[in-house]
């Protein structure tokens, strides 16, 4: 074959050779969670046996407000928990590639650094998805839980698991090591998810803490959880808004970051 | 065959801090040629993989794959590429066979064709007994052959292998020369940095010879003396094509 013809300006024989990357990327992806099972599993099964011990407490304790306050409290906060602490899922996922070589080997084939991104965001939502929705479904089937606008419901699960997404990516991009990665979980994943009021109730934080509650992404998603819970269109979707902004920020900076790569490190 | 080179790279600079890891590093591959990349520790030969590969970019010069510009275009330019990198990099959960369908289907091989590479690579890299096998269940030496493998699962005008038989068993370091000197005759331009100047014998390949970030000797085994590749002291950046 000729020179010209070998290296010539390259084309793709199949259509949409893009989607096919991050298709092939994605089922790549889901291999490598179901390979590993065990954290997958631990984060659908633990929120569930947490919700079965602390309802009780939640529903006397919240009696006043209503039938149904404790049980809505317990399993939103409780899916806020546990999301929060899933975000290990995601951030780990980037972190052992990078222990393993395996991302910048993937750099080096003609995937561009988006469609690898896509490919490993697509389980991670899922995965997401699957354990909030899991959550939830229990609640009602269980508890009798009211989800007064199933509609609103799938926006706000929509909307925490992309910030979840962004937020998971940024700290497996920035992070230098496991054990930074797991300080931020142990700081971050239980600070942010009582700030945001997922372990006490909002009005029953101290005053300063209420006042600083907006700065934790749980406390958007509690308030996104409890109001579509509610029916309430405007407070879901503001709380959803501000939800989708925190994705396109930290998304785009973990998709900066992973797309510079990484230079030889004393930490991995 | 055509005679212009199919990896042209002029006057790259890459620098980390104050050391220049590449110094008007220059180097043509030409269809069919076999250049095996020496040098000391630190000489610049994985940057210059890393550059041509497009995970690193340089702060001066040139690198062209045919005619795609690898600065600006590293994307398309791996399109034209096989890269076996330094450091191993499989997923252990993963089968052999996993890890030869993702990056031929990363490569652009589908169905039967992406088939009938995975059993040929296979076949070629002895692999074929333990395709079924997680990569963190193999030895060094079948690791290493998978590794190389991802690499030659698809045919590309340029190859770049980056020590690929570093601790490698002898049955890894046959099969892999068997496959690179099978796709230099196919017409596949071959860059390959390595420690073992006896590869490079058996290999027919020609030397480029880096130290301190730049070509200071080019040609045959036959034409450099010792102390060319070993005791001369690096010249002012010129680069050698």
């Amino acid at each position: 074959m000729a020179l010209r013809e070998m290296t010539a300006w390259p084309r793709s024989p199949i259509r949409w050779p893009a989607l096919g990357r991050i298709a092939i990327l994605a089922r790549h992806n889901f291999g490598l969670v179901f390979n590993e099972p065990g954290p997958l599993l631990s984060r659908l099964i633990q929120p569930l046996v947490l919700i079965l011990l602390m309802r009780p407490l939640y529903v006397a304790a919240l009696a006043k407000d209503g039938p149904q306050a404790g049980t809505a409290q317990v399993v939103t906060g409780i899916l806020v928990l546990f999301s929060l602490l899933g975000l290990s899922l995601v951030s780990i996922a980037i972190l052992t590639e990078r222990t393993w070589h395996t991302w910048d080997r993937l750099r080096a084939t003609p995937a561009r650094a988006g469609e690898m991104l896509l490919g490993k965001a697509i389980p991670a939502f899922a995965t997401f998805a699957l354990q909030q929705s899991v959550v939830i479904c229990f609640g009602v089937i269980a508890f009798g839980l009211h989800v007064a606008s199933p509609g609103l419901m799938a926006v706000a699960v929509t909307s925490w698991a992309l910030a979840l997404l962004g937020i998971g990516g940024t700290l497996g991009a920035v992070l230098r090591s496991q054990s930074e990665l797991n300080t931020a979980y142990d700081i971050g994943g239980v600070l942010l998810s009582a700030l945001g009021g997922a372990m006490v109730p909002l009005a029953s934080l101290p005053a300063w803490a209420r006042a600083i509650a907006p700065v934790s992404p749980g406390y958007w998603a509690m308030s996104a959880l409890r109001s579509a819970l509610l029916g309430q269109t405007a407070p879901t979707l503001r709380a959803a808004c501000v939800l989708l902004a925190i994705a396109a920020a930290t998304g785009t900076l973990a998709a900066w970051r992973i797309n510079r790569g990484w230079p030889r490190s004393r930490l991995l | 065959m055509d005679d212009k080179p199919v990896l042209t790279a002029d006057g790259l600079v890459k620098t980390y801090g104050h050391r220049r890891a590449l110094d008007e590093f220059t180097l043509h591959v030409s269809a069919g040629e076999i250049t095996g990349l020496v040098g000391p520790n630190g000489a610049g030969k994985t940057t210059f993989v890393e550059v041509v590969t497009g995970l690193i970019r340089p702060e001066a010069g040139r690198v062209m794959i045919g005619e795609v510009d690898a600065v600006r275009y590293p994307r398309k330019a791996r399109a034209l590429l096989g890269v076996c990198p330094q450091e191993t990099a499989l997923y252990p959960s993963i089968t052999v066979a996993g890890h030869l369908r993702l990056f031929g289907a990363l490569a652009g091989l589908r169905r039967a064709a992406l088939r009938s590479a995975i059993s040929e690579i296979a076949e070629l890299m002895e692999l074929t007994e333990v395709l079924g096998k997680p990569a963190g269940l193999l030895s060094g030496g079948q690791r290493k052959r998978v590794q190389a493998a991802t690499a030659l699962i698809a045919e590309r005008p340029l190859l770049l292998l980056d020590e690929p038989t570093v601790g490698a068993d002898p049955l890894t370091r046959t099969a892999l020369l068997n496959v690179v000197s099978a796709r230099a005759a196919a017409g596949a331009a071959i860059v390959y940095t390595t420690h073992y100047l006896p590869e490079l014998t058996e290999l027919g390949a020609t030397i480029a010879f880096a130290r301190a970030g730049h070509i200071v000797a080019r040609g045959t085994q036959a034409e450099l003396s010792m102390d060319d590749l070993f005791l001369r002291e690096p010249e002012p950046a010129h680069g050698a094509a």
